[in-house]
């Protein structure tokens, strides 16, 4: 089981508190790969990486034939966070069982804190022509990471969880 | 359709670099960094990848070739696109040797192998109404005046 550090904890969070935009890496059961830029972000348990779906489409088609994903740091990469974590993920969608449970996270609480995220933690750092008009999320995505590797270079894809 | 990369998504790629992902057959995906990106052709981009940045991929890419990729950095939030392609890896012979030999002078960087991407699919990731919008299968014009609709910032190549 990882766990993870408190650096770990600090960057996977939205860049407007200090933390990173990053790539959620998914992939068709077949094997064709696809990679998509993520602002909502954040930790949950030890273990989990939670992401907004709020316009996924690719990306959430994925997870639903193939659970396995690799979350790495886009930006900032400077400030020593070099890491990429693999798992596997899961859409907690409205509509889903309110007692359905992913590997020890619980939708209800999901749903409860992070459901309405452009409320709670609006995207007021990202620039007005990127920033969408009007958010529609749909669920969390709940990443169960299972190992960690660096993309440092000179370090890239030894383990660090 | 004629895929043609914009110069605004060049001078992206070469500016920041990239991240590469690929996913063994049966889809488990890996992450790499491009750090020394090269626009190569209308519709190819090159990688030079140090040995361990290589590695992560190697074997992923030697049973599956899809190759996605998105910019790194900044460029993750500027340039909104999601690029898909072929890739295949070089490790020897003028097209290592050309890319090779610049990205040892401009970054520092001992190239093991260079993976060039044929780009097949380009998307809009902008969060909103246009994400997942596919636009290589607009004649490249119009991808030109649809891009400078809405961006007009082109970063400087790093020297």
């Amino acid at each position: 089981m990882v766990k993870f550090t408190d650096e770990m904890k600090e960057g996977l969070r939205v860049p407007g508190k200090g933390g990173s935009l990053v790539y959620l890496c998914t992939s068709s059961l077949d094997g064709k790969p696809n990679i998509a830029a993520m602002r909502f972000v954040a930790t949950h348990m030890e273990d989990k990486i939670l992401i907004a779906d709020m316009f996924l489409l690719k990306t959430k088609m994925n997870i639903k034939e193939n659970p396995e994903v690799t979350v790495a740091i886009c930006h900032p990469l400077d400030e020593g966070r070099w890491w990429a974590f693999r798992g596997k993920a899961v859409d907690i969608e409205y509509g889903f069982p309110r007692d359905f449970d992913w590997y020890g996270a619980n939708a209800t609480d999901i749903l409860n804190e992070w459901g309405d995220w452009n409320k709670s933690e609006p995207p007021d750092e990202v620039p007005p022509d990127i920033v969408f008009p009007k958010a529609a999320q749909r669920g969390v995505v709940v990443i169960h990471v299972e190992e960690a590797y660096s993309i440092e270079p000179g370090h890239a894809g030894e383990k660090i969880l | 359709m004629t895929i043609q990369l914009t110069e605004r998504m060049r001078a992206w790629i070469e500016a920041m670099g990239c991240h590469l992902c690929v996913a063994t057959p049966r889809g488990v995906p890996f992450v790499t960094l491009g750090r020394y990106a090269s626009v190569t052709g209308d519709d190819e981009v090159a990688f030079a990848l140090a040995q361990d940045e290589y590695a992560v991929i190697s074997p992923a890419l030697s049973a599956n070739p899809w190759v996605a990729f998105g910019v790194s950095k900044q460029g993750g939030i500027r340039a909104s696109f999601q690029f898909k392609g072929i890739g295949r890896a070089v490790t020897e012979g003028p097209l290592f040797t050309d890319i090779a030999t610049v990205a040892r002078d401009v970054q520092g960087i001992e190239t093991y192998a260079v993976l060039y991407v044929k780009v097949s699919e380009i998307y809009c990731t902008k969060p909103g109404a246009e994400a997942g919008q596919r636009l290589d299968m607009l004649p490249p014009d119009e991808v030109c005046e649809w891009e400078k609709q809405r961006w007009k910032d082109i970063p400087h190549k790093k020297s």
